[in-house]
């Protein structure tokens, strides 16, 4: 790109303001833009004179100012990681948290005891709702029951040892009471 | 890594605590075969009928049929476990080798033996009909010593003596528990 006084209008005079663009300037202005619209599309030119370059570097950020450009995220993170580490003195690397993990760490003590509260919460509904252990109340009477007849007699004497016809009408007789009770309880229903 | 294993342990934990089997029942419930029930009622009827039906012949001194009923009663089906059939099967058999002893006939007095001790032998638990079983084996042996000679008979009459100890001894033990339980 030329120096001379006419394009150098970095190093020199200021021109004034209300002073009509030469037609050099409206060349420069237009070779400029056209750059700018290359660099945006991603075709930035390999080589360039440094007063563009740092031009062009202004125009970006500009642009970028504007909310017009929106960095990618992995850009985002990676500028404000290089951030901290400046800001921390510059330790090493493996001081420096990323972002990421450093959010994990913050909701991971939240998560651990919001799962621990829901879990206990569980438990004491599961203790509370559990159906109640069967009642004592549920044996039957004795009397309803098959059982040994010996409480009917004692001891059978020698002399009455044969006389189980009479004993059977004292185990029907007993037995009979306690079904018709349990069958009388139970409305009737065999 | 480290929160999500801790996270897994403790509801691992948690699940663990709160699935164990419900405990025991405090108290046993009484199945239906415990219960008095139908079936039993209708052996016990039929094993009534039975002896009433042998009390008949006998009072007509027809001996012979009166050991048919009585043999009935020991075919009855009961309940399983019913302890009231083992007590009504053993008190028929004391009433049938008592029958069978008075024939006496020694195929009898030893079929009487025989009835006996298949009783003792058949019996779960002890009880004042295991005890009366023992009695009539004592009664059996006295019978059977009367008919040897005096040297001989005193084997039977040393069985007699100690099938009765044993009535006894188990009358005893009963009665206690008997008492015990009031």
């Amino acid at each position: 790109m030329p120096t001379d006084d006419d394009n150098d209008f970095l190093t020199g005079t200021v021109p004034d303001p209300d002073a009509e663009p030469t037609a050099a300037e409206r060349a420069h202005a237009r070779t400029f833009a056209e750059l700018v619209d290359k660099t945006l599309a991603g075709r930035t030119p390999p080589a360039m004179s440094a007063d563009d370059r740092a031009l062009l570097e202004v125009a970006t950020v500009i642009r970028a100012a504007s909310g017009k450009v929106e960095l990618p995220a992995s850009t985002r993170r990676s500028v404000v990681e290089d951030a901290l580490r400046q800001a921390v003195g510059g330790a090493g690397a493996s001081t420096v948290i990323p972002i990421s993990r450093g959010r994990a760490r913050r909701w991971a003590p939240w998560a651990i005891a919001a799962t621990t509260t829901l879990v206990a919460a569980a438990a004491v509904l599961l203790l509370l709702l559990r159906p109640a252990p069967r009642q004592a109340t549920a044996s039957l009477p004795t009397a309803w029951t098959s059982r040994p007849t010996d409480s009917l007699f004692g001891p059978i004497e020698r002399d009455r040892a044969g006389d189980a016809s009479t004993r059977i009408d004292t185990i029907f007789a007993d037995r009979l009471d306690g079904y018709r009770d349990r069958q009388l309880a139970r409305g009737g229903t065999p | 890594m480290k929160y999500p294993l801790i996270l897994l342990v403790m509801l691992i934990t948690a699940c663990s605590c709160n699935s164990p089997s419900e405990p025991p029942p405090t108290t046993r419930t009484a199945e239906p075969a415990d219960a008095i029930d139908q079936n039993l009622m209708i052996a016990l009827s039929k094993a009534k009928n039975f002896h009433h039906k042998a009390k008949v012949y006998m009072s007509d001194g027809n001996i012979a049929d009166a050991i048919a009923s009585v043999r009935e009663i020991l075919s009855l089906q009961f309940p399983p476990g019913a302890p009231e059939g083992e007590d009504v099967r053993n008190d028929a058999r004391a009433l049938l080798a008592k029958l069978l002893l008075g024939q006496g006939k020694p195929e009898s007095i030893d079929e009487a033996m025989r009835v006996v001790q298949e009783g003792i032998a058949q019996s779960q638990r002890k009880s004042f009909f295991v005890a009366n079983l023992y009695t009539v084996e004592g009664e059996i042996h006295e019978a059977r010593a009367a008919t040897l000679p005096a040297e001989q008979a005193k084997d039977e009459k040393h069985k007699a003596i100690e099938a009765y100890d044993t009535s006894n001894q188990i009358d005893t033990e009963l009665q206690k528990q008997l008492m015990e339980s009031k």
